[in-house]
């Protein structure tokens, strides 16, 4: 694993109304690191992510993206920057064939914007087998798709468009254990490739096997980060528990929290 | 073990649209065969062919681009209104050079090209609801209409020779110039719709519209464009309708409003969007003026028209309701194997 941040945000803040979901968050991710970001219901988790992806603007702070400093971003800057967020909500058109959404927004066309029909669907082919997605052919109607499969088309969709960084809110809701198992695996593709990505899951057992490093949101703050080498996933439970009941880190994992150590230095 | 979903059965003809196109033809074809059972003698009668290609066009044409719209899952009335704002301003452009230019035209397809634009920004821009926008600007250019013409009609058979005729209401090889263009914009459209890019983001925004944002689609832009196209095409038709008529009526367009809509609903567009076809708005049209035709060559009151064009609506949305029901089941089974196909690989 590289030191090299691939994104920062820094003293990032939010506020909708009075609301107030993130109190200065700072938070990054290194190259060809995978980082569970896991926290409470409304910690902030999606939130933090939006505004990485461009669907929300911060009130404060500032995005540092491969050298580049933003204020905000756009989901089309995002795109061009590498970033690709798979949302809670599937940002999938179901009515449509599984090659024209992974080319959604992002077509090959002749110059006249007429679609290469038969070179996109080549491509989503190739990209649909590295995950071993090619059990449907191309032309199949996403809704015809399980929830599994459909994130696998949203991660083929990241592969085609390169990105860096791939953002997965909660892939695994509302998934079987055999699902879950296979996103699982596509996340631990998009890292062999030497992608980034970061996971947002409610189940611990869902980012434990994939994740590096571990940050934890609550109500607004990053409160926790680990590496994985230190925590078993009783470990990391025991530690969420202790974060929803008294709002910090029991004493004996107190000198393994990185986000600690940095405060104090 | 490795037997590929698509192997097993009912997975063949994926996309459930073949089927609707297939009933809406069925539905052509029946009326048709019962045309004949009624009225054989106009069922054989070439002039029956020949007036409905001449009339069916001012029907059809604003369906075709109305679909792009209703795809986009928005609405459009004021179209209606829009058919008789181009003609209007091309025929008072003739009367003041005393000639049928081609100026006069386009002048007419710019204004509606800009009543479209003003429909496409007051519902993005202002966001209001697009079914009360054009409710809003359905009133707002009729009114424009009867102001400027005080209720009376332009009359412009004087420029029955002219190029302009020829060119957009004339015949060619026995078919009224009308229904070729008919076809020239049918075909155009369902290039741009299934061929190119803007047709693509045209079905993304009607079928998830928050996806379309989240991949950078610049959604405004899409739906003014829409808007836009389908003012000029409006004024296109109206155009058409007045040369047809030799006179330009303030009414035009208003009995067009419930006829297109009805076409492109006949024709399998569902108005929650994000589906739809040129094909079954084209099919639509012409079942709609079929029925006309028929009923005005069988001898019974015009009256029936309305009643028959409502059974057919009916039956013709209850066999898409069957069929859109029996394709949400399918989608089920289908998610269900395809569930254990991902499951099957990981084992
Ligand atoms: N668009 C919005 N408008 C108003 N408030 C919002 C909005 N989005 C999030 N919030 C609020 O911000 C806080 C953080 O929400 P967020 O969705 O980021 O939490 P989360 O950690 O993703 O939670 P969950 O695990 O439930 O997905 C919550 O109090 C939520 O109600
Ligand atoms: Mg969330």
């Amino acid at each position: 694993m590289s030191t090299k941040n691939i994104v920062e945000m820094r003293n990032i803040v939010k506020r909708f109304g009075s609301v107030v979901a993130l109190r200065g968050v700072d938070f990054y991710v290194r190259e060809n690191e995978v980082v569970g970001l896991v926290g409470d219901n409304g910690a902030g988790k999606s939130t933090l992510v939006k505004i990485l992806f461009g669907i929300h603007a911060p009130d404060e702070g500032e995005i540092i993206i491969k050298g580049m400093k933003f204020k905000k971003l756009t989901p089309k800057l995002a795109y061009e920057l590498g970033i690709v967020l798979i949302h809670q909500e599937r940002t999938l058109c179901t009515n449509h064939p599984i090659w024209r959404n992974i080319f959604m927004g992002r077509e090959i066309t002749n110059k006249l914007g007429f679609l290469r029909i038969d070179d996109m669907k080549k491509i989503a082919y190739e990209s649909l087998s590295q995950l071993e997605l090619t059990r449907m052919p191309v032309e199949t109607p996403v809704k015809y798709l399980s929830g599994g499969y459909q994130q696998g088309v949203q991660i083929s969709r990241a592969l085609v468009f390169e990105a860096d960084l791939v953002i997965l809110d909660e892939p695994t809701v509302a998934l079987s254990l055999a699902e879950t198992q296979r996103v699982l695996e596509y996340v631990n593709e998009l890292k062999k490739k030497g992608k980034s990505a970061v996971f947002i899951s409610h189940n611990i057992y869902h980012v434990y096997p994939v994740a590096d490093r571990f940050v934890i949101l609550d109500k607004g703050r990053v409160v926790a980060e680990f590496y994985k080498e230190n925590l078993t996933p009783e470990d990391l439970t025991e530690i969420m528990i202790s974060i929803a009941r008294t709002g910090s880190v029991p004493e004996k994992y107190k000198e393994l929290n990185l986000y600690r150590k940095s405060q104090l230095t | 073990m490795m037997t590929a979903i698509h192997e097993l059965k009912g997975v063949r003809g994926i996309i459930s649209d073949y089927k609707l196109q297939v009933v809406i033809t069925a539905i052509f074809f029946a009326i048709w065969f019962a045309f004949y059972v009624l009225n054989p003698s106009a069922f054989t009668n070439p002039f029956t062919y020949t007036s409905l290609m001449s009339i069916s066009p001012y029907t059809i044409i604003p369906a075709i681009s109305l679909t792009l719209v209703i795809i986009t899952g928005e609405i459009d009335l004021s179209f209606s209104s829009i058919m008789a704002l181009g003609p209007l301003i091309m025929a008072m452009t003739w009367q003041a050079q005393g000639e049928a230019s081609l100026l006069g035209v386009i002048l007419g397809l710019l204004a509606g090209l800009g009543a479209g634009l003003f429909n496409g920004i007051l519902i993005t821009k202002l966001g209001i609801p697009s079914l009360i926008a054009t409710i809003g600007t359905t009133f707002l250019w009729r009114g424009v209409v009867l102001v400027a013409t005080q209720g009376f009609s332009i009359p412009l058979g004087q420029y029955r020779d002219s190029m302009v005729f020829s060119a957009l209401v004339g015949w060619l090889g026995g078919i009224p110039v009308q229904f070729l263009w008919t076809i020239g914009l049918a075909i155009i459209f369902w290039l741009i719709l299934n061929r190119h890019r803007f047709g693509a983001y045209i079905y993304y925004i009607g079928d998830n519209r928050v996806a379309a944002q989240m991949v950078g689609i610049n959604v405004d832009r899409v739906l003014i464009s829409v808007y836009a196209i389908h003012g000029l095409i409006a004024a296109f038709a109206g155009i058409i309708n007045t040369l047809g008529m030799a006179t330009f009526w303030p009414t035009l367009g208003d009995i067009y409003m419930l006829k297109s809509v009805s076409s492109v609903v006949i024709g399998g567009t569902p108005v929650t969007g994000g589906l739809g076809t040129i094909y079954g708005t084209f099919i639509g049209g012409l079942i709609l003026e079929f029925i006309e035709m028929g009923v005005l060559t069988s001898g019974v009151t015009g009256f029936w028209i309305r009643l028959v064009h409502g059974v057919v609506i009916i039956v013709a949305l209850a066999a898409q309701g069957i069929l859109r029901r029996r394709e949400i089941i399918r989608a089920r089974v289908m998610r269900l194997i395809t569930t254990q196909a991902t499951q099957q690989s990981t084992s």
